[in-house]
């Protein structure tokens, strides 16, 4: 098979308004070669280059130094910039910010109209680009009405029109849940198999470079690494080192195995089937049950906010947002807020400080000396406010001022704190937050994405809230950052903060909270561990969530070692792949 | 609260006038305007608002629809009426009381001014902003004004502009409405305090509205970019606009009526 991307010894660094070159290069004499019809992944965290290294391949830019050759052109001069952008499409992150027709079909037309394709040509294009995605029906539809994952759709459907030979995804899925998430996937890999569509998907997400057929890794500039995912996946070091992680349940494979001394094989891990076979194998294996930390367990009782019958309609009554839902919160405790895209999350935590009022039952917040704060008295909201501190999603877009500093005093100075030693809280914030003190003095626009994120909290956090209220903390990020956004929010509970998060992903709201709440249609569908709300799909499903990734491999293999051995105590399931290794093995120790 | 906000709201009946090419509604639009403007008589004006009604019922635009077009010009239209009573001193005196007065020229300027307004407000309404999509009028507005090409008007640009204009207002509001709650759960204020503690609350909302739309213009240039964008030379169009018979009956039929609108008053005057 022929290349479809070749990209040979390629240097480019971005350059300031004058024209210099930045000091660090973004690409670092990197080389790759993607077969036509291959399903590739670049994976790296955040400023490794894999946005530039697309971007170049579109060429949205020019290299600086090497040679970008795709499917036969080398873009150079500007007759091939657009014999590769017509057969090369590009899907972007931000849905919004890429669709540029009011109306969908106006919108995916919008490509092959620059082509200068002629109706009826141009309708057929169209319309069997919608059919393919699964959008026809909503073709007279505002654009700006359909939904993130349907707008991701849209963009695909406008691609798809081009009739390209080569797909490029930029971290598309970053902004869509799981089931939207995992459509779009399909669609994908449909595309990839059917029409025989190069994909080059640059993500974060391990579990979808898992599908892949061949994986990228690139660090700072250059490519660290290049192989299928089991042969990448079984070098869990190497992972690391490239600031990734694996995939939850490679990650379960690898815990059983090294328990016994093992490392893991490439054959262990090819596929679904060889993961779970190699893990019943690895548990077999164990002598004795690994040593985890024990891990931390919420005790505290004091109920802190307490929901009540709370209701809210954006449309005079006719469809609910939110319908009569309780719900009690406990001091110092992460609470996790899960479901579908628009089924009221939002919504639901908009309420808890009183930034949206309720239209019937109330918020009420019970400070330590069992005196009441409740959203239905208008005097009581300016406390609330303060008592409990409302992150939203992507919190970066709320950054104005001229330096981080007084970005973050500005509630603590407009709240009209009394007598609070101002610098003091906004270091001692930025501290929990994770941001350095010499960025204090910069413009909050100067920051990287991670950095805005923590100024942000920060800015929320200085207020010393007892509850904080986080929508999708981590969204965006990659799995570093991830990682100590949760590692922050750990941190903030040990000071006693209590935590209620918003998330779409299940394996980190099963991993790090306390208990988890989902709503389903503005109801609440269920409360509870994580261990009884994922007690089994068909339950989660009904709860319009999907398993975490764990959960569902794990529960395969414990099966496998219950039907091999009926003695295997099955124990309720552990949210994190230590543990859960530790307790698998635990359970093929006591047979 | 900011989503109630809408611009030319367009109301999809799917009437005769809806489908009728928005390049010949811009065109009574403006035949109508001017008619409005020109007539004076009573005849004239009674036979206007049997036209009005007549374009009303075409367009199956409902009752509650147009009054809710019209709720908010009634002040308006009544402080025109009243200002046009009180300052024309031409005629005969009807009433008076200490420096007032009111003429019966006073009288019918005033009814007639505040008239006119009404249904220059319907005629608007029935020939856009109800009856055609803000798109459609973009795409018209390029095509009436393509002979402007020739004096290096960048037609299709300015049409684009104004597409993508439309296409981001709705984007932009919820935006908006995001920003203003994040800053309100950090105390902003926008509705009490002093002026400053306000325009505070204000700054702190357009800041990162303008810089967020900065990074969406960036970021929107770029995906246009990939998708082969080269302005307007040899661009197709997915729905071309394009005159039927039907649209030209339409055309001639309510051409007709401001015809006999206008005969109306030269008759009668």
């Amino acid at each position: 098979m022929s290349d479809a991307i070749s990209v040979k010894n390629v240097s480019f660094a971005y350059k300031t308004d004058e024209g210099q070159s930045l000091e660090v290069k973004a690409l670092d004499n990197i080389s790759l070669d993607v077969k036509s019809g291959a399903y590739c992944a670049v994976l790296g965290p955040n400023g490794s280059g894999k946005s530039t290294l697309a971007k170049l391949i579109d060429v949205l830019e020019l290299p600086d130094e090497g040679t970008v050759c795709v499917l036969g052109n080398t873009a150079s001069d500007e007759s091939d910039i657009y014999a590769i952008r017509e057969r090369c499409s590009y899907v972007f992150q931000n849905p919004d910010n890429q669709i540029v027709g009011t109306i969908v079909e106006e919108d995916v037309a919008f490509g092959p109209e620059n082509l200068g394709i002629p109706n009826p040509e141009l309708r057929e294009r169209v319309d069997e680009a919608l059919k393919y995605v699964g959008l026809y029906d909503l073709r007279k539809r505002e654009a700006a009405s359909l939904s993130g994952g349907q707008k991701q759709k849209l963009a695909i459907a406008g691609a798809l029109a081009m009739r390209p030979e080569v797909l490029i995804l930029d971290e598309s899925t970053a902004m869509l849940d799981p089931v939207s998430r995992d459509e779009f996937l399909e669609l994908v890999e449909k595309m990839n198999r059917e029409k025989g569509i190069t994909v080059l998907t640059i993500t974060h997400d391990m579990n979808e470079a898992a599908r892949c057929q061949r994986i990228f890794v690139v660090k700072e500039g250059k490519v660290a690494m290049e192989g299928t995912p089991s042969e990448i996946f079984s070098k869990p070091d190497v992972i690391r080192e490239a600031g990734l992680e694996l995939p939850a349940d490679i990650g379960l494979v690898y815990e059983l195995a090294k328990s016994s001394c093992k490392v893991i094989r490439e054959d262990d891990i090819k596929d679904k089937d060889a993961r779970i076979a190699s893990a019943v194998r690895y548990a077999r294996e164990a002598k004795e049950v690994p040593k985890v930390k024990q891990l931390k367990k919420h005790e505290n009782t004091r109920k802190i906010l307490e929901v009540s019958d709370l209701s809210y309609s954006y449309d005079g009554g006719k469809t609910y947002a939110i319908e009569h839902m309780d719900l009690d919160v406990y001091q110092g405790e992460i609470l996790a807020v899960v479901g579908k895209s628009g089924c009221g999350k939002t919504t639901f935590i908009s309420h808890l400080n009183g930034i949206v009022r309720p239209q019937s039952g109330e918020i009420r917040f019970i400070n330590e000396d069992n005196s009441v704060l409740t959203t239905s008295r208008k005097k009581d909201i300016a406390q609330i406010r303060r008592k409990v501190g409302l992150v939203f999603q992507y919190p970066e877009y709320q950054l104005f001022e001229e330096t981080v500093r007084k970005d973050i005093a500005y509630g603590l100075v407009n709240m009209h704190a009394p007598d609070v030693n101002i610098e003091s809280r906004i270091r001692g914030a930025a501290i929990i937050s994770g941001l350095s003190e010499n960025v204090l003095d910069k413009s909050p626009f100067e920051l990287s994405g991670g950095q805005k994120r923590r100024a942000a909290l920060a800015g929320v956090l200085v207020m010393k809230p007892q509850v904080l209220v986080l929508d999708e903390p981590a969204a965006g990020l990659d799995p570093i950052g991830r990682r100590e956004m949760f590692d922050t929010i750990c941190a903030l509970r040990e000071t006693g903060t209590t935590v209620i998060i918003v998330s779409h992903n299940m394996d980190e709201a099963a991993r790090y909270a306390d208990r988890i709440v989902c709503i389903k249609e503005g109801r609440k569908a269920a409360e509870g561990t994580a261990a009884q709300l994922f007690e089994s799909e068909q339950k989660a499903r009904e709860y319009g969530i999907s398993m975490p990734l764990l959960y569902e491999f794990s529960s395969k293999v414990k099966e496998k070692l219950a039907k091999e051995d009926p003695r295997f105590m099955m124990m309720p399931p552990l949210p994190d792949p230590a543990h859960e290794a530790a307790s698998i093995i635990r359970g093929v120790l006591s047979c | 609260m900011l989503s109630d906000i809408s611009l030319g709201r367009f109301v999809d009946t799917r009437s005769v006038l809806h489908e009728t090419d928005p390049r010949l509604k811009i065109i009574l639009y403006i035949v109508y305007l001017v008619a409005v403007f020109v007539i004076g008589t009573p005849q004239a004006l009674i036979a206007l608002f049997a036209l009005t009604m007549i374009q009303l019922i075409t367009a199956r635009i409902p009752l509650s629809v147009t009054w809710s077009t019209l709720k908010p010009v009634i002040p308006l239209a009544l402080f025109i009426f009243v200002l046009n009573i009180f300052t024309i001193k031409q005629g005969e005196i009807l009433w008076s009381w200490r420096f007032i007065e009111v003429t019966d020229v006073g009288v019918s300027k005033a009814v007639l001014m505040s008239l006119r307004l009404i249904f220059l407000i319907l005629s608007t309404s029935v020939f856009l902003t109800l009856t055609t999509t803000p798109l459609k009028i973009a795409d018209a507005l390029e095509s009436l004004m393509s002979p402007l090409k020739v004096f290096k008007v960048p037609v299709h640009e300015a049409s684009m502009m104004m597409s993508i204009a439309l296409r981001f207002i709705p984007t932009l509001i919820e935006e908006t409405d995001k920003i203003m709650k994040a800053q309100e759960s950090r105390g902003a204020n926008y509705d009490t305090g002093t002026a400053l503690n306000k325009l505070k609350g204000y700054i702190t909302v357009l800041i990162p509205l303008f810089v967020s739309s900065f990074k969406r213009a960036e970021d929107l240039a770029v995906a246009m970019d990939a998708r082969c964008y080269r302005g307007g030379n040899n661009r197709t169009k997915l729905n071309p606009l394009k005159i039927k018979g039907r649209d030209i009956v339409v055309f001639v039929l309510f051409l007709a009526g401001a015809a006999v609108l206008i005969g109306t008053d030269i008759y009668f005057k």
